[in-house]
């Protein structure tokens, strides 16, 4: 029995020390709970918005969305770039940027900077590249004027700009390169841009710090420095924004806001998000190649049960890759919906009619996907597919995704730009296999050249028309599973202010006008 | 001195050891708990009221009441019927692994204890290793790297018990084979496996029991701290282990979900302990003399 006091009393101790630790932060600084650890910090390479959260407010860009009474917007204003002009074909861009910019280091943002940011994000090649993709050659006419040539007229040009992809970044990293690699091994653990924070902490697992930079161009931010907690517990995150340990509580399960709603201390704000959830169909692995057996599943999810019950309402179903709310969205496009005994004849026609073994991965970015996993295995189970599923950690899981070792993997998406190539051309481009975008691994050459072509042209209506061809090829050959479209809930204190929520900018925040009182 | 009736010796023991069980509170208490969850791990499939693995998502996180005695778990299916078919999967790991660890644990204990010398310093060398080891640090590790699975986790408990029970034999074992019935055996011929196996395994076989059972407390905590971390039982089986894992995200609003499997995992262990202790003692044949 003695063994068991002990235990007792140590539980009680370590719950002792635990308290200190976490004391509730002062005006100056502004703690955001999130669920999981970052990737990398370089924005030539990162795709994952939980990552830009850090790097975004580091980092200006020639563009930055606007805010439209206090909403955000998908138009874009002046930031780095003064002004700009086009020439009549949309292919030259010609911008002016803003004198007086400098990195930490006295280094001047100019043209140059610019000039090799785009060059370093289009050499890497990686997601972010695919962002300013449309960039075909670009030329200093003198330090502060930058003449960008695109490779075609291209509609959202100067929104890519406004993304973590078009960050510019200081030449000077390149001190820092080792064999060839463009400085990115440095890049992954630090910052170093001219925006209003720069980073300068990061402890696995536990947290990131910015700091703010009292002397940016822009003025400088209203509080002093940001901690973004990593907590991998909804539970966690709540508690602790009741308790106002943190100010900002990213992620918490939908089953958990009504209480917090009750908390007077305690703000929750529901906004209309792009941000999409669906399941990544390894298109390259047997017996996943059979569109059949993809067709199978679809039909066997019951996405009605999932809205109802596990977002409690917080959400639709996808209709299709393109989300509501976005142009390029086909309001009549073939949807699945719950059929066991379609499901099963198709397993039984593609020669599994004696069930199958699939596996699911997924991690606890987002506090709905353990459910979501337990649902489809259950779904699963109603069709005679049994299916396993692996909890891993987020950055083991992308490394995953990104070399096409997975079967099934849960995802989320959001979009950077308000064109339905975040979707349409991310996702089914089979030049964008794996992390960037096409996490299926799916390859249809119609819908290669479909898709290529509607990113090619600049007339909105043509496009739709692109697109929407392609669309109804993806549903016949079901790549994906597409899940639902959700409600963005962001729980704060109440004494948080001046934050703006933008779709295209889901889970990131504008840092440098937040305050605390 | 005639014995009071013409028993075979060993049923006079157990008759013994029944007596002394019965007048002793604790140990009763702590039989009938654990005959209690035996057999509600035996009948569960008559005794749930509700399928365990089966969603209904109509009634999720329903509190208890009369329809759900224990409420229902966010994904609609009944705590109570989880709970119930959790004693399978907690007592079945507990046996399995002290039949593992504690077979494998003695034979090598005995044959370390018996042959001594440099046989005896190699193997407790390695025990002592794997002993240097926190037991729940080592069981983690292996079950990672055997991968999560419900039978991985058993095998890497049973590994990390073995030890334990190797030290214990070793040591009687180092008593016993002093005793004169065993220079008679030898003189008369036996060979040294005859003899391990009918003398010295036999004659530690009383604190092999007491220590498993003591054990099987632990086996049945670690065993859900695997599960709790997502090593052990793979969802939807319904391990308490694994339940208090998801529960615990809903203690706050919810707390019937994690607290009655975490009730049932303190009932179990707390059973194995004080039935444990007391026949450390009934079994003690200082004291039964």
């Amino acid at each position: 029995m003695k063994r068991w006091i002990g235990i007792v009393q140590m539980v009680f101790f370590l719950s002792l020390i635990g308290a200190p630790w976490v004391g509730a932060a002062g005006p100056d600084t502004l703690v955001v709970g999130v669920s999981s650890d970052i990737h990398t910090l370089d924005s030539g390479v990162s795709s994952d918005n939980y990552d830009w959260r850090q790097i975004y407010p580091c980092y200006d860009r020639l563009v930055k969305y606007k805010v439209i009474n206090g909403k955000g917007s998908t138009e874009v204003e002046p930031q780095a770039a003064e002004s700009w002009s086009v020439s009549d074909d949309g292919t030259v861009w010609t911008f002016k940027i803003r004198k007086g910019m400098a990195f930490d280091d006295g280094t001047a943002l100019d043209a140059t900077a610019v000039k090799f940011s785009f060059e370093r994000t289009l050499k890497i090649g990686k997601g972010p590249a695919d962002n300013i993709g449309a960039i075909k050659a670009m030329r200093i006419v003198d330090p502060y004027t930058l003449e960008v040539t695109l490779k075609n007229a291209y509609g959202p040009f100067l929104q890519t700009l406004a993304t973590d992809g078009a960050n510019i970044v200081n030449p000077n990293i390149m001190k820092h390169e080792k064999g060839g690699d463009l400085a990115q091994a440095w890049l992954a653990e630090h910052t170093d841009g001219s925006g209003p924070f720069k980073l300068v902490e990061w402890t696995r697992g536990q947290r990131a710090v910015l700091e703010a930079k009292s002397n940016y161009w822009g003025g400088a931010p209203k509080v002093k420095k940001v901690v973004v907690r990593f907590m991998a517990e909804s539970a966690d995150r709540r508690m602790a924004l009741e308790r106002g340990d943190i100010d900002i509580a990213e992620n918490i399960l939908i089953d958990q806001i009504p209480a917090l709603e009750k908390n007077p201390d305690v703000a929750v704000q529901r906004y209309p998000s792009q941000l999409v959830e669906y399941v990544y169909i390894n298109n390259q692995k047997s017996p996943l190649d059979n569109p059949k057996v993809r067709q199978a599943l679809c039909y066997a999810v019951d996405y009605q049960g999932i809205i109802d019950y596990v977002l409690q309402g917080n959400g639709v179903q996808m209709r299709g890759p393109v989300p509501k709310g976005m142009w390029g969205h086909k309001s009549d496009l073939f949807q699945h919906t719950l059929d066991a005994a379609k499901a099963k004849s198709l397993l039984k026609e593609a020669g599994f009619g004696s069930g199958l073994n699939l596996t699911l991965i997924y991690s606890e970015r987002r506090s709905s996907w353990e459910q979501i996993a337990t649902i489809l295995q259950s779904n699963f189970a109603q069709i005679g597919v049994t299916l396993k599923l692996q909890l891993m950690a987020n950055p083991t899981l992308r490394d995953r995704v990104d070399k096409g070792d997975f079967e099934l993997c849960l995802g989320a998406w959001s979009p950077d730009f308000a064109d339905p190539f975040m979707f349409m051309n991310f996702w089914f481009d089979s030049k964008l296999w794996g992390l960037p975008g096409n996490r299926s691994f799916y390859k249809n050459d119609e819908v290669d050249a479909l898709i290529r072509k509607a990113a090619s042209i600049a007339d909105q209506g043509q496009r739709t028309q692109l697109y929407q061809k392609a669309q109804e090829i993806i549903m016949d050959d079901a790549p994906y599973i597409f899940l639902y479209q959700v409600q963005t809930v962001v729980p704060m204190r109440k004494n948080v202010h001046g934050y703006v929520y933008n779709p295209m900018l889901e889970s990131m925040y504008n840092f440098e006008s937040i305050s605390k009182e | 001195m005639k014995p009071k009736t013409n028993l075979h010796p060993k049923w006079r023991e157990l008759k013994l050891t029944g007596r002394l069980l019965r007048s002793n509170p604790t140990a009763m208490a702590g039989l009938i708990i654990l005959v209690a969850m035996g057999l509600m791990a035996l009948c569960a499939g008559w005794l749930a009221p509700y399928d365990p693995i089966k969603l209904s998502l109509g009634e999720r996180l329903q509190p208890p009441g009369a329809v759900h005695w224990f409420g229902t778990d966010e994904m609609g299916r009944d705590i109570l019927s989880r709970v119930m078919f959790g004693a399978r999967i907690s007592l079945r790991i507990g046996f399995v692994v002290i039949c593992i660890a504690g077979g494998l644990g003695s034979v090598i204990g005995a044959v370390a204890g018996y042959y001594g010398g440099r046989v005896d310093n190699i193997i407790m060398r390695v025990m002592d290793v794997i002993l240097s080891f926190p037991s729940l640090v080592l069981a983690m590790a292996l079950a990672a790297a055997m991968g999560p699975s419900l039978n991985n986790a058993i095998m890497a408990v049973a590994f990390v018990m073995i030890p334990k029970f190797a030290r214990l034999v070793r040591g009687e074992a180092l008593s016993v084979k002093e005793m004169p019935f065993i220079a008679a055996a030898r003189v008369s011929g036996a060979r040294n496996r005859w003899i391990i196996a009918h003398h010295i395994l036999p004659n530690c076989l009383n604190s092999v029991i007491v220590l498993g059972t003591l054990t099987l407390g632990d086996t049945i905590l670690i065993a859900a701290s695997l599960s709790f971390i997502g090593l052990g039982a793979q969802p939807p089986t319904p391990e308490w282990g694994a339940m208090i894992s998801v529960g615990r995200k809903f203690l706050l609003d919810q707390w019937w979900y994690a607290t009655f499997p975490g009730l049932f995992i303190l009932t179990t262990v707390i059973g194995f302990n004080i039935l444990g202790d007391a026949l450390r003692d009934i079994l003690d044949p200082r004291i039964r003399r």
